[in-house]
């Protein structure tokens, strides 16, 4: 008797047992729910990694400027890509930025060493910072001193954008009957586009009756609804084969196009002239850095595009950074390249490699697919200028 | 004695299968109630953030309460669609304080039926309390005159 109420308690307690187990242990087998807490997990290290990524300085603070900066530099302890010297949350210093761009001239971070810095040995990322919108330049073509221009201001879907606001700045250069040379920047006032999303003008460039101009390029600065801004040229950037501009805080550093330079190619080697450097900022203001009117002498800022260092010039101009600039205008006492003899260039970039305008920067692998990733998105400033910058993380088979 | 052994044995059998039975109902009724974190509860708690994080920038550039009060709702829809990735679609309903929807214009991008079909649909609310004025004598007064936005955001 007393066996049999034993056994039935035991049986009792093992039934229980194995219940409570069951209930505890059920869910965690399901693989739905190991793939949701695996989500989850994901997303939550995502939002942690961008999060470091956006709102994070790095240290030092100023590492995106140091000046000898080497390949995977040592000296760049956390990384981290928001600007140290704005207090606003998602302000990203473009200088830091673009110390991701892989082939950078002046050195940069890649995948591997970002990744080490991040903590993310068992995870792969993609970083990507994206235009808000784009514009393409249908017609540009002048007539004596009228300039006519078409553009369209499109969605990223391509859907056209109206009202969005446009202002032009022309550059041009050209010379006078006696050989002295010109170079001029002028704004013109806003256009709107139209409900197709394209704007189109024709303006007078005012150039004196005795300039006779080879050389015009138009910067449109579009902004949707007082938001988002962006400023691109006319000019296409194959165009440039004198040297790389590149600016690190307030210096600006031209590269040679080959590293190590080539000696040999004695088409290359050739003195090339700076007249003038001017520069242009998100709210379209123009800075004028430099204003050589002749190459007169050696004692002129020069450099020769073969012979020398792997860098060919650089120097320092006192609030060039604080100045937020989005295109950086060269004008160059050069060969023209095209063969017959001509000199000028005029080279209009972005001043700093891939980035700003309407290029899209991408930094890391793409995931393979079919394996579960997160992806976040938040709006960032660079240069004044806002982009959508977004973060995909994937887990790592060991 | 050979018959009491076997009728145990058989009562063993009978209270082996009532127990596995109920542990099989208690598994299948664990399972039903068990909170399961599906991951569109996620997508929709991103897309907050990120509803919050535009919305904010906007405000803190002056440009929302700019576009709210005065009734610029094709700026503030090219505003969003410019700074919400372009994946994401969003129908914003501006409301005053007595429940009355101001804007008499569609905010809204993407397929119509996205906020109906999509479960990961997320809401954001987000108040501005006023506006500042100009007086007659150039001096700022701040208009007591709240706004209650609603964006819902849904990706795809």
């Amino acid at each position: 008797m007393v066996n049999a109420v034993y056994d039935h308690v035991m049986a009792i307690l093992v039934v229980g047992a194995v219940f409570v187990g069951a209930v505890i242990i059920l869910p965690t087998m399901s693989s739905i729910n190991i793939k949701a807490v695996d989500e989850q997990q994901l997303r939550n290290t995502a939002l942690n990694v961008f999060n470091t990524m956006l709102l994070d300085t790095g240290y030092p603070l100023y590492w995106g400027s140091i000046r000898d900066f080497k390949k995977n530099d040592p000296r760049v302890q956390r990384f981290g890509l928001a600007s140290a010297e704005d207090s606003t949350l998602y302000v990203l210093d473009p200088d830091k930025v673009q110390r991701l761009v892989v082939g950078n001239p002046l050195n940069y971070c890649d995948y591997n060493r970002v990744k080490d810095m991040l903590g993310l040995n068992e995870y792969g990322f993609r970083l990507r910072i994206v235009p808000p919108f784009n514009v393409t330049f249908l017609k540009h073509e002048r007539t004596g001193n009228m300039l006519y221009y078409e553009a369209k201001v499109h969605y990223l879907d391509g859907g056209p954008i109206p009202n969005a606001m446009v202002s032009a700045i022309v550059i041009c250069a050209g010379q006078k009957g006696s050989g002295e040379l010109y170079f001029n920047i002028t704004r013109f006032p806003s256009i709107k586009t139209n409900e197709m999303g394209i704007c189109s003008c024709t303006v007078n460039l005012a150039a004196p009756s005795d300039i006779t101009i080879n050389y015009d390029v138009v910067i449109l600065r579009v902004t949707v609804a007082d938001v988002a801004t962006l400023v691109i040229s006319s000019q296409q950037p194959i165009n440039n084969t004198i040297a790389r501009i590149n600016i690190v805080y307030d210096e600006i550093i031209l590269t040679s196009w080959k590293d190590p330079p080539d000696y040999n190619d004695v088409k290359q080697q050739e003195n090339v002239w700076i007249l003038h450097i001017a520069t242009l900022d998100s709210k379209g203001s123009i800075w004028n850095w430099m204003d050589n009117d002749e190459p007169t002498g050696s004692q002129d800022p020069m450099f020769n595009s073969g012979k020398g260092p792997f860098e060919r010039w650089s120097s320092k101009f006192i609030g060039l950074h604080d100045s937020d600039p989005v295109i950086v205008i060269f004008d160059f006492w050069a060969d023209d390249g095209t063969g017959q003899g001509g000199r000028r260039q005029i080279i209009i970039t972005t001043p700093y490699p891939q980035l700003l305008g309407t290029n899209i920067f991408e930094f890391g692998p793409i995931p393979k697919s079919g394996c579960t990733t997160a992806k976040v998105q938040r709006s960032v400033m660079i240069s004044g200028m806002t982009y959508t910058s977004e973060l995909t993380l994937w887990k790592e088979s060991p | 004695m050979t018959r009491d052994k076997g009728l145990k044995g058989q009562m063993r059998v009978i209270e082996v299968i009532l127990a596995s039975l109920v542990i099989v109902f208690a598994l299948s009724f664990a399972n039903i109630l068990a909170i399961v974190p599906t991951s569109p509860k996620y997508e929709a708690t991103e897309l907050e953030k990120l509803g919050y994080n535009v919305l904010h920038d906007l405000d803190k550039q002056g440009l929302l309460p700019r576009f709210v009060y005065k009734e610029e709702w094709e700026n503030l829809t090219a505003a969003l669609r410019v700074t919400l990735p372009f994946d994401v679609s969003f129908n914003m309903t501006v409301y005053n304080l007595d429940g009355i929807k101001i804007n008499d214009k569609p905010i809204f991008y993407g397929e119509i039926t996205t906020f109906t079909i999509s479960k990961n649909v997320a809401s954001v609310t987000y108040g501005l309390v006023g506006y500042a004025e100009r007086g007659e004598k150039g001096e700022y007064m701040a208009k007591y005159d709240p706004r209650i936005l609603i964006l819902q955001l849904s990706r795809g």
